[in-house]
């Protein structure tokens, strides 16, 4: 146990053992070149003092964790190339093979691929790797779908169905590239229904198309991604390593900025004069939320530099309304504010980060 | 490892003497916030050129010359007598993007094509590169210095298309100027500098990262890879975006493979972030070489069918080199 621990942390440069309650600690420990720069300047260390202080800092990897390194690329690697292929062969609707053989084909594909897993079940990578190709194998037999007999359907359904469809596939790959595969193809659904608000498709089966506006969609959205980083955070699941976490709290300030936009602009409700007030309340309960976790947790600055980066900009939004009749000023005014608040943003992360690595180092 | 427990370390070698000052206090930022800055300042940099421009109602070129000259002088004096000072540093940034941005427009008004435009950002890149006494500012310099070389070099070698006359007033096809070597002629002239460039950077890293050369090196080795990863996406010839190969009267060129040719760079880059320890350039050189992959589906002039091949025994070998390294790996002691 000791020594996976160990060789966590000399992997992902993270301590991996201490825990704060139900989380780990994910305070970036490993001193980063700059700072080893400053270092060796700061104690004048010639050529073999700094190898060894890179050595010390563990700042350069060995070669079997780089030859590691490199047989992961190339593995991940082949494995985009295997499933861009498939899907670049669906796309390219080839003529030559009757639609009858096409079906055939993906779901001989989506079959094999599944009992390759089953065979080699994950966490061995050719399981993993199968299950992640089964995934995008459901996506390209969904678009064929649509492709042969033009169903009509809008694309956010293609992705939605491919999300709801493909989620068993992703659980059961219990691995991080599948995972964002997986919250990439649901968020691009969610992004399209939003975007093109389309008042038709199962999700408006749901959701009566006269009082549903773009407003309730993007809540529902950022909603719907704050609830799975929450759960992710809280569950430690295996299947969602820290980046895939980033990723989705990424999507989710993403639609929590889209939907502070709406509030600035009111684009969220066409008919009505007053303000939105779902859309400024909603966008910033969000952001303060974020913040509240990110805090309690005590273990990463990246949700508030998120969190920071979505308030600056909506500030900036509300400026640019507010001053909208005072020509050249709004500009130097929204410059004033940028340069202002990303100052005061960056020494404040900078802060949190330091007392934070401190405590975990 | 902690900045005090490696001093103790270095000091229990005898590489720092027992009555050696104590390590200075200044942790580096996290690329997140480093980004969230840096859009920051961008954004701002833009809004300040935009402000200027009204306000001084900017038309001509000799204008924007003198505008953008004196806002690289403020930004320079900014970044010398604001070292480490936040504020002073992202009010630098902004009024040097005005600058750069500011020249740009006044290169692209009075040179009017696209090969002279080049060489001059270039040259203005590494100059900035040089002289802004700020990391971050050389960073960015070296970077945009980089995807300026490989735009020089392209226009350099296919000097038709950089202008949108990839054809003849009679339709003919403009041949670049190596015929069909000119993609691996400019390929290996764009990279193999580039390349070598990092290569001996990190090759000889503990000989200057103790000296002032860090300033300089470092921010290289960061731009220049930051280039690598996407520099790739400037090497290719917009023109298949619109007309395509069917247009051309060809079923497949060699054009068509480029964007492996970037993602083979992207994966390079991504290899080098990893023995850097950097996160954030891992990161970023993955996202570029996904983005080489969806530019290789959209962009170029060979049919998808090709593709789906190409693609198919890319995979392949790609697979059967992971498991060869991983059990040479596995093998070695």
């Amino acid at each position: 146990m000791a020594t996976r621990k160990n060789a966590t942390t000399r992997y992902h440069g993270y301590r991996a053992g201490a825990s704060v309650g139900a989380y780990t600690a994910r305070v970036q420990t490993r001193l980063k070149r700059a700072e080893l720069d400053q270092l060796a300047r700061h104690y004048a260390l010639d050529s073999q003092a700094s190898a060894t202080l890179l050595d010390l800092a563990d700042a350069r990897p060995g070669r079997t964790e780089s030859l590691t390194f490199l047989a992961r690329c190339f593995r991940y690697a082949g494995v985009l190339s295997l499933g861009s292929s498939l899907v670049f062969f669906v796309a390219a609707n080839w003529s030559r093979i009757a639609v009858f053989g096409r079906f055939a084909l993906l779901e001989i594909l989506l079959i094999g691929f599944v009992a390759i897993a089953l065979f080699k079940p994950p966490p061995r990578f050719v399981g993993r790797a199968a299950l992640l190709l089964a995934f995008i194998t459901t996506g390209a037999l969904l678009a064929l779908f649509g492709q042969t007999y033009q169903t009509g359907a809008d694309v956010y359904e293609l992705f939605l169905g491919w999300a709801l469809l493909g989620l068993p596939l992703a659980v059961a790959a219990q691995w991080g590239p599948a995972s964002a595969a997986w919250i990439c193809v649901l968020d691009l659904a969610l992004c399209l229904f939003c975007g093109w608000n389309p008042h038709g498709g199962f999700l408006w089966v749901l959701f009566d198309g006269e009082r549903f506006t773009t407003t309730h969609a993007v809540f529902a959205a950022a909603v719907l991604n704050l609830g799975l980083w929450i759960a992710c955070e809280r569950l430690q699941w295996r299947a969602v390593p820290d980046w895939v976490r980033r990723l989705v709290l990424f999507f989710a300030l993403c639609f929590v900025s889209w939907l502070g936009f709406i509030s600035v602009f009111k684009s969220g409700h066409w008919y009505a004069d007053d303000e939105d007030w779902l859309a400024i309340v909603g966008s910033l309960a969000a952001i303060a939320g974020v913040i509240f976790v990110a805090i309690a947790q005590r273990r990463d600055v990246y949700p508030l530099a998120l969190a920071a980066g979505a308030l600056v900009f909506l500030a900036t939004c509300w400026i640019a309304r507010w001053m909208s009749d005072t020509h050249e000023a709004v500009f130097f005014v929204m410059a004033l504010w940028l340069i202002t608040a990303s100052t005061l943003c960056g020494r404040g992360l900078m802060q949190l980060a330091r007392a934070w690595r401190g405590a975990a180092a | 490892m902690s900045t005090a427990a490696l001093v103790a370390a270095l000091r229990e070698r005898g590489l720092i003497g027992a009555d050696a000052p104590p390590a200075p206090d200044a942790a580096d930022r996290p690329w997140f916030v480093s980004l969230l800055m840096g859009i920051a300042g961008w954004v701002a940099g833009l809004f300040v050129l935009v402000f200027l421009g009204i306000m001084l109602d900017l038309n001509g070129s000799t204008s924007m010359l003198a505008i953008g000259v004196a806002l690289l002088g403020v930004a320079w004096v900014l970044y010398l007598v604001g070292r480490g000072a936040v504020f002073v540093d992202q009010l630098a940034l902004a009024l040097s993007i005005a600058g750069q941005l500011a020249i740009t427009a006044f290169l692209f008004k009075e040179l009017d094509a696209a090969l002279p435009v080049t060489v001059a950002i270039l040259g203005m890149q590494l100059l900035l590169f040089v002289v802004m006494p700020d990391r971050t500012a050389r960073t960015l310099a070296a970077f945009f210095a980089n995807i300026a070389w490989v735009i020089v070099v392209r226009l350099w070698l296919r000097p038709n298309e950089g202008d949108g006359a990839f054809f003849s007033p009679n339709g003919v096809v403009q041949m670049p100027l190596f015929g069909a070597w000119t993609p691996l002629i400019e390929w290996l002239v764009t990279w193999i500098p580039p390349i070598a460039a990092i290569a001996w950077l990190r090759s000889t890293e503990t000989t200057w990262m103790a000296r002032r050369t860090a300033e300089f090196a470092r921010p290289a080795l960061t731009g220049l890879l930051l280039g690598l990863a996407l520099g790739g996406m400037a090497a290719e010839p917009l023109s298949m975006l619109v007309f395509g190969t069917n247009e051309l009267g060809l079923s497949f060129n060699a054009w068509a493979l480029f964007p492996l040719l970037s993602i083979a760079l992207a994966m390079l880059a991504a290899v080098n972030a990893f023995a850097l320890r950097s996160a954030g350039l891992l990161g970023f050189a993955i996202v570029a070489a996904l983005v080489h992959l969806a530019r290789f589906y959209y962009l170029y002039g060979t049919s998808l069918t090709a593709k789906a091949l190409i693609m198919l025994g890319a995979g392949a070998v790609l697979l059967g080199a992971g498991r060869l390294l991983a059990r040479r790996t596995v093998a070695s002691p």
